[in-house]
C-alpha cells in the first residue's frame, strides 16, 4: 500500500458514484454512553444495593470478642462501658501494653481480661504495677502468679447465693452475685492483704482483692466474666459490683490483650527483608501489562467478514472405496475391478469391440501375445487369490499381460493403430 | 480511543522514581499514584490534540470488474475537513480474499486538504468482494493516545472468471475456418449451405460441378459450401452438490466456467446462437440473446457471482428450461459431473426428452488422479486404490454408455482437457452438419 501526494487540484475526480457525505460508523462518547446507560445505572444501583447491605450487615452480625468494650453482642460489654461513660468515666479501649503504658494516668483502673492468655509473666509483673486499680477478670495460673501468689484455683462454685459477707465497699454495695462461675480459694490463714468476698465455701470466693504493701496498688479478681458481659451485668448486684470496681476513678482502661503483645522471636520475615518500593513497583507492573493488553488487543477497526467456500476433494470417494477394500480384505471384489478393467483395455488394444465376449478376448490375446490361453484365462478369470501376495502376483500379472499385448500389436501390425481412438485424443474412450 | 506502545513504555518507566524516591512503602505508593496520573494526565493532553479523525471525508474510485489472477488499483480519497492537521494511520477493510495485502498506510493531511491513498488488489477469489468500512487512527502530538474512528465507504468489486482456456481460442477458430469454402468432398451433406461458385479447378470433386452455372457462363463452375450457420448452442451449467468437488484443485464448477467461456467464444465467432443457463433448482444464472462481444461479458458477468449450492441438480426441470430457451432443435451442452450410475439416475431419465429434439453433448471432469491411481500397483494399499479407481473409472464406463445409448454424446477429460476437448466436440458436430 502506498500513500501518495496530491494536491487538490490535480487529483482525479472521485467517480459520480462515491458519497459526498462520510458516515462515521464509531459512535461518539456521548452516544455511547447514551446508548449503555441503562447498564451503568444498573450496575451503579446493584453497586449502591451490595454496599448498603455489607454496611447493614455488619452492624448486626459483627461477633466481636467477649468482654470487648465495643460489642453489643451478649458475650460483650460495651453496655458496663456505656454506663461507665455516662458516669463520666473516660474509658480507654487498649489492645496492647504499650498502649496501656501510654494511656495510664496517676489516678487510673485497668481492666485486664486475657482470654487467650497472650501475656506473660513479665508483662503481668508490670501491668500490675502500672495502675492504682487493676481488676483481672478470670485469672489464669500465670496472672495468679504474677499479682497474687498466694490465691490459687477454687474450681466451680457450688453456692446457691453468693452474699458478700466481707470489707470490700464495692462487694457490699452489690451485695448479690450471679450464682455459679469459677472460683478461687485462699488458704487458711493466709495472708492479711487478701481479701475474699462472694464465698461459696470456707477457703473459695468469686472476689479477691490482693492489695500490694510496696506500691499501694490494689488487684481485684474476679473469676467469673460473666459478672461484666452484656448478657448478666444487670443481674443481682453485677452492676453495682462492676461499677464500684472500676468507677472510683475518672480513666478506665479496658484492656484485651492482642498478637501484638507477644514477644517476637526469630530471623525477621521475607515482608520486613523487601525494599518499600517492591509492591509499588509490582502494582506497575501490572498496570503496565494491562495497557499493553489494551495497546496490542484494541482492534484497528472491526473485524471483515467472508463467506468461504467449499472445498471438497473428488477423489475422496475413490479413497474411501480404496480403505473399505482393504480393511474388509476384500482381495477377490478389488481384483475383479482390476480384472474386468484390463479386459476391457486388452479388448481395444486388440481391435475388437467394447462388447466383446470374454473367450474371444482370451483367445485373441493368448494368439497375439503366443502364451497358453489357460494361463491367459487364469491371469483374467481363473486364479483366486488367498493371500495379499498373490493378490498383487495376480496385479503384477495382468499389467504384464497388457504390456506385453501392446508391445505385440504394435510389433506386429502398426497400422492396426485404428484412426477410431486418436481421432480425440483428449477424449477418455471406455475402457 | 487507542493507546500506544510509547505510552506503555513511559507507564513502564515509572518504576524508575518509584525505586528511586520512594525509600518506603508509603512513599514509594505516593510515587507511584503520581506518576499514573503523570502519564495520565499527558495522554488526556495528547488525546485532546489530537486531529479528530471523524472529520474525514472518504470518496472511493474503483474499477467495477477484474478478471481472477489480474490486478487492479483501489483508490481512496481523503478529505481532511476537520480544524487541524491530521497525521493517521488509515487502514482500508477490504475481504482478505480481495488480496489487499498490507491494507494500512501512513497518510498526511493538512486541514482542508484532500490525498489519495492507493492500494493494489490482486484477488484471489471469484465473485464480489467487498469493503464496507475505512477506520483512521489519528495520534496526538506526544503519541501517546490515539483517536479513531471508524467511517463507512462501502465498494466492491466483481472479480470474474479467469478463462484461461482462451489460450485454445485461436487454434480453434483456424480449424473452425477450415470449414469454410471447402468443396463438398469433405463438408457437403446435411447441415451445411450453399455458399458461392466459383470456377472448377483440378482436384475439385466433379460431383460438385454446377451444371446449369457452367452452362450459362461457358465455364465449368463447381458449388462451394459452408457450414450452417445460425444454428442454437444452449449451455446448461449443473451449479448442484457435485460442482462443488475439486478436481485438480480446481471446482468442477470452475472447470465447466472455462468450457464454457470457450465454447460461447467459438460459436459466436461460428454464428451460432448462444443461450446459457446456470441450473440447479432455480436458475442461478441465465444469458440469452447476447452475440460477439457482450455474450462473454455477460456471461463472465452472471458467473461470477455464482457458487456451487450444496443441494441435488433438479435434474426433471431441466427439459422444460431448454424449451423455454428454444424450441427449435438446438445443440445442448450440459456440464455436470458423471460419476456412479446411483448417482446419475436423474441426468439418464430425462436425457431422453432432450434427446428427441436436440442435439445432447455431456462433458463432465474426469479426475486425473483416478486414473493415475489405477495405473499405480506398488505395494498392498496401492492395490486395493487401483481397484477402487478402477471401479470408479468403470462406473463411468458405465454411465457414459448409457447416455450414448440414450443418443447423447460424452465428452470426458482432465480439468485442463476439458474445454478444448469439448470445443473440438463442436467443431466435429460442426463439421458432420449435426447440429
Amino acid at each position: 500500500m502506498s500513500a501518495t501526494l496530491t494536491s487538490p487540484t490535480n487529483a482525479a475526480t472521485p467517480g459520480a458514484g462515491a458519497a459526498g457525505e462520510t458516515t462515521v460508523a464509531t459512535p461518539t462518547l456521548r452516544a455511547l454512553l447514551h446508548r449503555s446507560s441503562f447498564w451503568m445505572i444498573a450496575a451503579a444501583c446493584i453497586l449502591a444495593i451490595a454496599i448498603i447491605a455489607v454496611l447493614v450487615s455488619g452492624g448486626s452480625q459483627a461477633a466481636g470478642r467477649a468482654l470487648a468494650g465495643d460489642n453489643a453482642a451478649p458475650a460483650g460489654a460495651m453496655a458496663l462501658v456505656e454506663v461507665l461513660g455516662q458516669q463520666g468515666v473516660t474509658v480507654t479501649l487498649a489492645g496492647s501494653l504499650a498502649e496501656v503504658r501510654s494511656a495510664v494516668g496517676a489516678d487510673s483502673t485497668v481492666l485486664l481480661y486475657d482470654e487467650n492468655s497472650y501475656l506473660d509473666q513479665s508483662q503481668l509483673r508490670e501491668l500490675g504495677g502500672l495502675a492504682v486499680r487493676t481488676v483481672v477478670v478470670a485469672p489464669d495460673f500465670l496472672a495468679l502468679q504474677a499479682l497474687a501468689p498466694t490465691v490459687g484455683f477454687g474450681g466451680v462454685s457450688d453456692a446457691e447465693t453468693l452474699t458478700a459477707d466481707c470489707s470490700v465497699p464495692a462487694a457490699n454495695q452489690a451485695g448479690e452475685l450471679v450464682p455459679g462461675g469459677d472460683t478461687l480459694s485462699i488458704p487458711e490463714g493466709g495472708d492479711s492483704l487478701v481479701t475474699g468476698c462472694f464465698a461459696s465455701g470456707s477457703e473459695t470466693f468469686s472476689l479477691v482483692q490482693v492489695a500490694n504493701e510496696t506500691t499501694g496498688g490494689l488487684v481485684s479478681l474476679v473469676p467469673d466474666p460473666r459478672v461484666f458481659n452484656n448478657e448478666n451485668v444487670t443481674g443481682y448486684g453485677n452492676a453495682a459490683l462492676a461499677l464500684g470496681l472500676l468507677g472510683p476513678s475518672d480513666a478506665l482502661i479496658w484492656y484485651l490483650p492482642t498478637l501484638a503483645d507477644l514477644p517476637r522471636t526469630g530471623p525477621p520475615s521475607l515482608a520486613e527483608l523487601t525494599p518499600g518500593w517492591v509492591t509499588p513497583v509490582l502494582v506497575l507492573l501490572a498496570l503496565v501489562a494491562v495497557a499493553a493488553a489494551i495497546w496490542r488487543g484494541r482492534r484497528f477497526g472491526p473485524l471483515v467478514a467472508e463467506n468461504l467456500p467449499v472445498t471438497v476433494k473428488a477423489s475422496e470417494t475413490m479413497e474411501g472405496r480404496a480403505r473399505l477394500y482393504a480393511r474388509g480384505n476384500a482381495r477377490l471384489r478389488a481384483l475383479d475391478a482390476l480384472r474386468v478393467g484390463a479386459v476391457q483395455r486388452l479388448a481395444r488394444i486388440v481391435g475388437l469391440g467394447r462388447l466383446a465376449h470374454l473367450e474371444e478376448v482370451i483367445g485373441t490375446v493368448a494368439q497375439i501375445t503366443g502364451r497358453e490361453p489357460d494361463r491367459v484365462r487364469r491371469v483374467l478369470v481363473g486364479a483366486i487369490p488367498v493371500s495379499d501376495s498373490q493378490l498383487m502376483a495376480l496385479s503384477d500379472a495382468l499389467q504384464a499381460l497388457e504390456t506385453a499385448t501392446g508391445q505385440a500389436v504394435r510389433a506386429g501390425a502398426p497400422e492396426s493403430a485404428s484412426p477410431e481412438f486418436s481421432t480425440l485424443p483428449a477424449e477418455r474412450m471406455d475402457p | 480511543m487507542t493507546l500506544s506502545g510509547r505510552f506503555v513504555l513511559l507507564l513502564a518507566l515509572g518504576a524508575v522514581p518509584i525505586v528511586l524516591f520512594g525509600p518506603s512503602s508509603g512513599q514509594a505508593t505516593g510515587v507511584l499514584a503520581l506518576w499514573v496520573l503523570l502519564v495520565c494526565v499527558l495522554g488526556g493532553i495528547d488525546l485532546a490534540l489530537a486531529a479528530s479523525p471523524r472529520a474525514v471525508t472518504v470518496e472511493r474510485m474503483l474499477p467495477s470488474r477484474v478478471r481472477l489472477g489480474e490486478s487492479v488499483t483501489s483508490e481512496l480519497y481523503l478529505t481532511n475537513t476537520g480544524r487541524r492537521r491530521l497525521n493517521a494511520v488509515v487502514r482500508d477493510a477490504w475481504q482478505p480474499s480481495a488480496g489487499a495485502g498490507q491494507n494500512r498506510s501512513r497518510v498526511v493531511i493538512p486541514r482542508g486538504e484532500r490525498r489519495l491513498v492507493s492500494l493494489t488488489l490482486t484477488p484471489f477469489r471469484r465473485g464480489e468482494r467487498r469493503v464496507e468500512q475505512v477506520t483512521v487512527r489519528s495520534p496526538g502530538p506526544l503519541g501517546l493516545w490515539n483517536r479513531q474512528a471508524t467511517l463507512n465507504a462501502p465498494g466492491r468489486i466483481r472479480v470474474l472468471p479467469p478463462f484461461h482456456a482462451r489460450k485454445h481460442l485461436p487454434s480453434r477458430i483456424a480449424r473452425l475456418k477450415e470449414l469454410d469454402g471447402r468443396t463438398s468432398v469433405m463438408v457437403r451433406g446435411q447441415g451445411t449451405e450453399f455458399d458461392s461458385l466459383r470456377e472448377y479447378v483440378r482436384g475439385d470433386d466433379v460431383r460438385s460441378i454446377d451444371w446449369r452455372a457452367t452452362a450459362r457462363r461457358n465455364d465449368v463452375m463447381v458449388r462451394t459450401w459452408r457450414p450452417e450457420r445460425d444454428r442454437r448452442v444452449v449451455i446448461l451449467l449443473d451449479t448442484g452438490r457435485t460442482s462443488a468437488a475439486r478436481v485438480d484443485n480446481e471446482p468442477r464448477l470452475d472447470t465447466a466456467y472455462e468450457a464454457a467461456l470457450l465454447l460461447a467464444a467459438l460459436t459466436s465467432v461460428a454464428g451460432d446462437r448462444v443461450d446459457f443457463l446456470a441450473f440447479d433448482r432455480r436458475v442461478r444464472g441465465r444469458v440469452q440473446g447476447a452475440s460477439g462481444a457482450a455474450l462473454l461479458s455477460q456471461m463472465v458477468d452472471s458467473m461470477a457471482l455464482i457458487d456451487p449450492e450444496l443441494i441435488e441438480m433438479d435434474w426433471a426441470a431441466v427439459p422444460g428450461q431448454v424449451r423455454s430457451i428454444t424450441s427449435q432443435h438446438a445443440l445442448v451442452v450440459v456440464l455436470t459431473s458423471i460419476d456412479a450410475a446411483g448417482a446419475s439416475t436423474g441426468l439418464l431419465s430425462v436425457l431422453p426428452q432432450l434427446t428427441k429434439r436436440h442435439t445432447v453433448v455431456v462433458a463432465s471432469v474426469l479426475d486425473p488422479a483416478t486414473v493415475l491411481a489405477a495405473a499405480t500397483r506398488g505395494g498392498r494399499d496401492e492395490i486395493y486404490r487401483a481397484a477402487s479407481a478402477e471401479r470408479a473409472l468403470l462406473d463411468v464406463a458405465r454411465v457414459s454408455a448409457a447416455i450414448r445409448q440414450l443418443g447423447a454424446d460424452v465428452v470426458t477429460a482432465s480439468p485442463a482437457q476439458l474445454p478444448p476437448a469439448l470445443a473440438d466436440r463442436y467443431i466435429a458436430l460442426k463439421a458432420a452438419g449435426r447440429l
